[in-house]
């Protein structure tokens, strides 16, 4: 008999020996009965129609879960990303420079931390880390600034032509293209300047013209003028004089058979457009016409 | 396409398969209520997973969904099953042999439940559900003759059970 010939026989895949075989054995009889009764059990009732209906009404109660699971989902993701983005940028924008900018025609003032001031004047810029001030006092210049400095700790003024550094004390540092002026009026400056310590004492200046140095007059105010709202030149190139007189009213300066490197000396309004053009014109000798922001000096000889 | 998605191969799946599972569960669990939601969870999971799921994969995946529910989960408990009333021509049997049939099915059922559960589900698939070997085969995972094992075992048991050997 082979194996498994009870299964066998129950789905009627015994051979026909093997049948006849298994008809003789004494629990033939017994295996019928047990194929007979077997066959009239019935499992518990099953409505599948009701079952259908039941799943239904699950799974349209499951339905809305899902739909509000995924946005929610993706929500998070988003709001995650968000966060990540902005605690990035806050401990980005939180680790960059203080910066303050004056455009042209425009002053500004500054105060530090240390409670140290500095006015701006036209077209600069300065930078300043507040969260390392307590370290370290450097603030970066580009243009022109006037320094009240708190008593305290080394002061510096980084600037691209060079660095002042000071105790505690008013200065004033011009740092533009092929300018580089810095003047004390109270205390003591030290100016480093191509790796050249010079030490500026109350009341002078310290002057470079595209790279060479200038002796100066030592400076007869307590302030620079432009605080006061004028600008004064002695023995400046006409050059650094029409640049500054662009920044401080914003127009356009061109010039018609001038040499640019006659020096000026004088003082111009900061807020008063014609009289500066007649205090730069009338001693230089040069006419101007102003239309509109544009200026133009011409020789007193042109026509 | 026939896709389990679609609510009308989703619903004949339904038809032709939600009986068979739920009595594939009762059978090994003897729990009504477990199997009714055996069949709900197997479905519901269906549904859920229609785009991944072939229809000619639906069945063994219904069957493997409803047995891993409980898988070590639930306690076997009696399987109760009824017999189909006697036809009208046994009415009128002696009440010996009535005595003596009730008997028999009282033996049947105890043999049953002391059954191992997979030679039970199959029997009873095989005897309630009129399932092929095959059909048994791939609903529990396991090849045709470890399905005519059990049948065989199964028989063997009940016999002598039943008979006392």
């Amino acid at each position: 008999m082979q194996e498994n010939y009870l299964a066998k026989w129950l789905s009627g895949e015994l051979s026909e020996a093997e049948l006849s075989e298994f008809k003789k054995s004494e629990a033939y009889a017994s295996y019928i009965r047990l194929k007979e009764v077997s066959s009239t059990l019935e499992a518990p009732e099953f409505d599948v129609d009701q079952a259908f209906q039941q799943l239904k009404a699950e799974r349209m109660e499951t339905a809305p879960k899902v739909i509000t699971l995924h946005p929610f989902k993706k929500f998070l993701q988003v709001a995650a990303a968000i966060a990540i983005l902005i605690t990035g940028s806050y401990f980005y924008v939180n680790s960059l420079d203080e910066s303050i900018a004056t455009q042209l025609a425009e002053r500004t003032e500054i105060t530090l931390p240390d409670n140290s001031e500095i006015i701006l004047n036209a077209d600069s810029r300065i930078s300043y880390s507040e969260k390392k001030w307590d370290e370290k006092r450097n603030v970066n210049l580009d243009g022109e600034a006037f320094f009240k400095v708190a008593k305290g700790k080394k002061f510096t003024v980084s600037t691209d032509h060079g660095t002042v550094a000071v105790l505690g004390t008013q200065f004033n540092v011009e740092n533009r293209k092929g300018f580089f002026e810095v003047t004390c009026f109270e205390g003591l400056v030290s100016v480093a300047y191509k790796g050249q310590e010079t030490k500026l004492p109350a009341g002078s200046s310290f002057l470079v013209i595209d790279g060479q140095i200038m002796d100066v007059d030592k400076p007869d105010t307590l302030q620079p003028s432009w605080v006061n709202n004028e600008s004064s030149f002695d023995r400046i190139p006409l050059e650094f004089v029409l640049a500054e007189l662009e920044r401080q009213f914003n127009i356009e300066v061109k010039t018609q058979n001038v040499d640019k490197n006659l020096l000026f000396t004088g003082t111009f309004s900061n807020t008063d457009i014609n009289m500066a053009l007649k205090s730069i014109s009338t001693p230089s000798r040069m006419n101007y016409k102003l239309e509109g922001d544009n200026v133009l000096f011409y020789a007193e000889k042109t026509p | 396409m026939n896709n389990v998605c679609e609510e009308q191969v989703f619903s004949s799946i339904f038809k032709a398969n939600s009986k068979t599972v739920f009595n594939y569960i009762y059978y090994k669990f003897g729990n009504e209520e477990k199997a009714h939601d055996a069949v709900q969870e197997a479905f519901v999971k269906l549904w859920e997973n229609c785009s991944k799921v072939m229809p000619e994969k639906a069945k063994s995946y219904l069957y493997t969904v409803a047995n891993n529910l409980y898988l070590n989960v639930i306690k076997a408990e009696k399987v109760r099953l009824k017999y189909a009333a006697p036809s009208l021509g046994h009415s009128n049997e002696s009440p010996e042999f009535l005595m003596e049939e009730q008997q028999y099915k009282e033996k049947l059922d105890k043999a049953l439940n002391d059954l191992p559960e997979n030679q039970r589900t199959t029997f009873l698939l095989n005897r309630i559900d009129g399932k092929k070997y095959a059909e048994i085969a791939e609903m529990e995972g396991v090849s045709v003759k470890a399905i005519e094992k059990r049948m065989h075992l199964a028989l063997k048991t009940l016999r002598e059970q039943i008979d006392g050997i």
